[in-house]
């Protein structure tokens, strides 16, 4: 409840950046997508790397576009709820995406469960994802997408498509995790770059279509998915991860909440739109039934209430503590922010499947700030950039490249957000230990372990 | 009431119990299990559980299926912690029952009892909510280090302890719901060279492969002049599975196990590897231990004497799972795992030998003691009887309304 004429204006920050398109004139030499992070120390590499500012850029312009604003002449802030499930948008790059996924979700006809008996996850899931790899070429050739894709000889298309691939599970695995998600983000994020929303309304409208007209239906896909083969949630913490599968609806559905802004302004660090449900009713089953259908927050957390049985404070104690906040959704947006930068593409499990190409580059970023180094990089493949304490966060507007520093002036990857309480990192007391713990897994998903297997920490693949 | 049977009452009415006294009893904990060898040797009957995850009320539940300690001899095969809500009440009660009875406690080491995955599964974060420091944490990791890496049970019968319905002796597999009822019962297959019998035998259709011969080891341990002295021979207790390291239980004896789980190795292997429908030995997709196919837990049971292998490690929605004819189970016991999983859960039971010609029959000279017509089938017959009788319990979650809502902790630093 902010009044809404009281702007404490921060002396002349520096435009949130948004993703930059490619020049059409000169493009780069496309080419399929590979694997960089190979090993632990590659992370601290990803962190200071093109690919990285991008995908944060993205993410905080899609974030930003999602906060309430101001309207002129009325009280009252403009929100920005879901759509109904099958409303269908006159953007044609919109719609075409809104097409594709009913497609890709059309394949689960074709591929229902499998009645025999399995361990887990069913292994019908590898024929749907099959049909997804063998008409995926098909897909992406139709209409506005074919058209922005053929530039560089086809070459764009397959960085484009790779991505889209690697964006509903590991049919080898049966599971699916936020390395999943982060995949349909960059396919997102290389479209754009190709020019492909640019039939939207710039200034916010296009990116919250993205998010509420592709995103959310992207993730009412995967819903359907994990639900019909039983998907594993990848390198699931059990009650001690934030959620089983998804990050990105926390994301964007404390955005929808935040306090209402003027486009040209931060997004808010605390406070909550007017009418905004309360961050404690998320442990209210009722009250998550009336806000699932326009709150991406209220959606996951619905969700997991379909899945999950017992206790909300005892299977998502996460979540649970989230919902006692008393600073509003801004907060809380903030907080996920920090939480996905540290958590998902701080961690080596997660981005090692991470792949590089032109349209998300390994280069190294210029502007980035060097990451702090820890002794658990040199030895380990389970690195997170993020420690604690071992640098002070650069003072805003220094320069910096990193995206987050600028658009929430939260201290960039290298030096903030990793440890949460109190917590210092878990010593050694006895025993022989080849390599150390990190100590600051706390809320991330990983996509390389799953709920009922659990995959050794310094495992690669 | 002594402090330990206050700390028990607490622990089973799911209050976490005071720093100081933690460290007491994993101190105790610790005296009490550098005693024992890697491969604890227990005597049926027993009741054998696989992994707990922190399901707390569901480990209640347990007991109450398959009767309370001490009443009851339970072996654990490990993974007590990570992932649940209650890892710290589960595996600190499952270690005061075990220094208050040593002798019906028997626990084992699950890849999850180690320093590295526990600060990412959850056991790590749940002793800072619960207690603001590393301090318990620090205290448990050490008695893992202790923890045994697998059990021998000697002197299991080849036919099932009674139950409340009348049995027939020829019943090798019975399979109970949690309040006892008898839901299936599975007869001793005949040795016959097409066996068709061979679905009905196997309860969950873990079969596999091929012809039902029986274990292999069984006629070993028939002509084995009672090395063991054991009918049935032995039952393997291990977390995850085998080793290519390991050849022989001996090889286990000699690890040294007081450390934290290696990254590679025999003792790694042992708590990490599964079995699975190949032939020798495969990579294993967690990125520790193998995979190993029926010719290794075949080879492995006849070389050691052993009727059947079990271990815990996997989720099977059925609760257990028999495999390459019925010479290596998995025992799961955390039901609807995650809160969401559906599965059920199951234990273990064999009972005591009571023939006479088990564990006991050398010590005593009492060999030929029968009951019935028992003694008669087991003279001359070297096939019919090889792997002990086998009870499972299958259980489902705890009822989980009663629970009251704790007041909310101070969040994670990102959202300060």
């Amino acid at each position: 409840m902010e009044p809404p004429q009281k702007p404490v204006a921060p002396p002349a920050l520096p435009a949130l950046p948004t993703l930059k398109l490619l020049d059409q004139s000169s493009l780069p030499p496309f080419s399929k997508p590979i694997k960089r992070i190979n090993d632990g120390p590659d992370v601290s590499r990803f962190l200071k790397s093109l690919a990285y500012r991008d995908i944060g850029i993205f993410i905080l312009q899609l974030n930003h576009a999602m906060v309430p604003r101001h309207q002129p002449n009325t009280p009252l802030p403009r929100v920005f709820p879901l759509p109904s499930a099958n409303t269908a948008s006159n953007t044609p790059s919109i719609r075409a995406l809104q097409e594709l996924l009913k497609v890709v979700e059309s394949y689960l006809d074709e591929a229902p469960p499998d009645p025999g008996p399995r361990r887990f996850g069913n292994v019908s899931f590898r024929k749907w994802h099959g049909l997804l790899e063998e008409r995926v070429g098909g897909l992406l050739d139709e209409g506005r997408l074919g058209e922005t894709l053929k530039v560089g000889n086809g070459q764009a298309k397959e960085e484009v498509s790779s991505y889209l691939l690697g964006s509903f599970g590991s049919s080898q695995r049966l599971d699916y995790g936020t390395g999943h998600e982060l995949s349909f983000l960059a396919f997102l994020g290389g479209l754009w770059k190709l020019g492909f929303f640019q039939d939207g309304q710039q200034d916010g409208e296009i990116e919250r279509e993205i998010v509420l007209s592709v995103i959310e239906p992207y993730l009412r896909v995967v819903r359907k998915l994990i639900l019909t083969y039983t998907l594993e949630p990848a390198g699931s913490h059990g009650v001690w991860g934030l959620d089983d599968h998804a990050f990105m609806p926390y994301i964007f559905g404390s955005a929808q909440l935040n306090r209402p802004i003027n486009s040209n302004e931060p997004t808010p660090l605390e406070g909550s739109v007017r009418g905004a449900p309360r961050p404690a009713d998320v442990t209210k089953p009722t009250a998550v039934e009336d806000y699932r259908k326009v709150n991406m927050y209220f959606s996951a957390i619905g969700f997991i209430n379909d899945v999950k049985k017992g206790p909300f404070w005892e299977h998502s104690p996460i979540l649970f503590d989230i919902s006692g906040i008393k600073d509003g959704w801004g907060k809380i947006n903030k907080g996920m922010i920090k939480m996905f930068n540290a958590e998902v593409l701080s961690k080596f499990p997660v981005v090692q499947h991470f792949t590089f190409g032109e349209l998300f580059s390994w280069d190294l970023d210029p502007e980035a700030a060097e990451p702090a180094q820890s002794v658990h990089m040199a030895n380990q493949p389970i690195v997170s950039a993020a420690v604690a304490g071992t640098s002070a966060p650069p003072p805003p507007g220094s320069g910096t490249g990193a995206p987050w520093a600028q658009a929430t002036r939260m201290p960039p990857a290298s030096s903030g957000p990793g440890i949460p309480y109190t917590r210092a990192p878990p010593g050694p007391s006895s025993g022989s230990l080849g390599a150390r713990p990190t100590g600051r897994s706390f809320g991330g998903e990983t996509t390389n372990a799953q709920i009922s297997v659990t995959k050794a920490p310094w495992a690669k693949d | 009431m002594s402090d330990l049977d206050r700390a028990i009452a607490q622990l089973r009415s799911c209050r976490p119990i005071p720093e100081s006294q933690v460290r007491e009893i994993c101190h105790k904990a610790r005296e009490l299990l550098i005693e024992e060898g890697n491969v604890v040797t227990v005597a049926a009957p027993v009741t054998i559980c696989g992994d707990i995850h922190g399901q707390f009320h569901d480990l209640m539940e347990l007991f109450r299926v398959g009767g309370d300690v001490p009443d009851t001899n339970y072996l654990f095969m490990g993974d007590f912690v990570d992932r649940g809500f209650y890892s710290l009440e589960t595996f600190l009660l499952l270690l005061c029952l075990k220094v208050r009875y040593p002798d019906r406690m028997t626990l084992i080491r699950g890849n999850h009892e180690s320093r590295q995955i526990t600060t990412v599964y959850g056991f790590y974060d749940e002793c800072i909510r619960k207690y603001g420091s590393a301090n318990v944490w620090r205290y448990c990791c050490d008695v893992f280090d202790y923890l045994a890496l697998g059990a021998i049970v000697l002197g299991a019968s080849n036919t099932l302890s009674t139950s409340t319905e009348p049995i027939d002796e020829d019943t090798e597999i019975e399979v109970c719901d949690q309040s006892g009822t008898v839901m299936s019962r599975f007869p001793r297959p005949m040795q016959r060279p097409n066996s068709a019998e061979g679905h009905a035998r196997s309860p969950n259709g873990g079969g596999g492969s091929g012809d039902k011969t029986g274990p292999p080891g069984s006629g070993a341990s028939g002509s084995s002049g009672g090395s063991i002295g054991n009918p049935t021979g032995a039952v393997l207790c291990v977390h995850g599975g085998l080793s290519p390291l390991i050849d022989t239980v001996d090889k286990i004896r000699l690890i040294d196990r007081k450390q934290e789980v290696p990254h590679e190795g025999a003792m790694c292997d042992l708590l990490w590897s599964d079995p699975d429908e190949i032939d020798g030995w495969g990579l294993s997709p967690r990125g520790a231990g193998f995979l190993f196919g029926a010719d290794i837990v075949k080879i492995f049971n006849h070389r050691n004497d052993l009727s059947l292998i079990a271990r815990a490690h996997q989720l099977v929605m059925e609760g257990f799972k028999e495999m390459f004819d019925a010479s290596i189970v998995t025992v799961w016991s955390a039901p609807n795992y995650c809160y969401r999983c559906g599965n059920v859960a199951a234990v273990l039971e064999l009972s005591e030998d009571e023939s006479g010609t088990g564990l006991f029959a050398r010590s005593n000279g009492d060999v030929g003691r029968s009951d019935g017509g028992r003694g008669v089938m087991m003279e001359g017959e070297t096939f019919v009887r090889n792997g002990p009788a086998r009870r499972y319990r299958v259980f489902q979650a705890a009822p989980q309304d009663s629970r009251g809502m704790p007041a909310k902790k101070p969040v994670a630093d990102y959202f300060l």
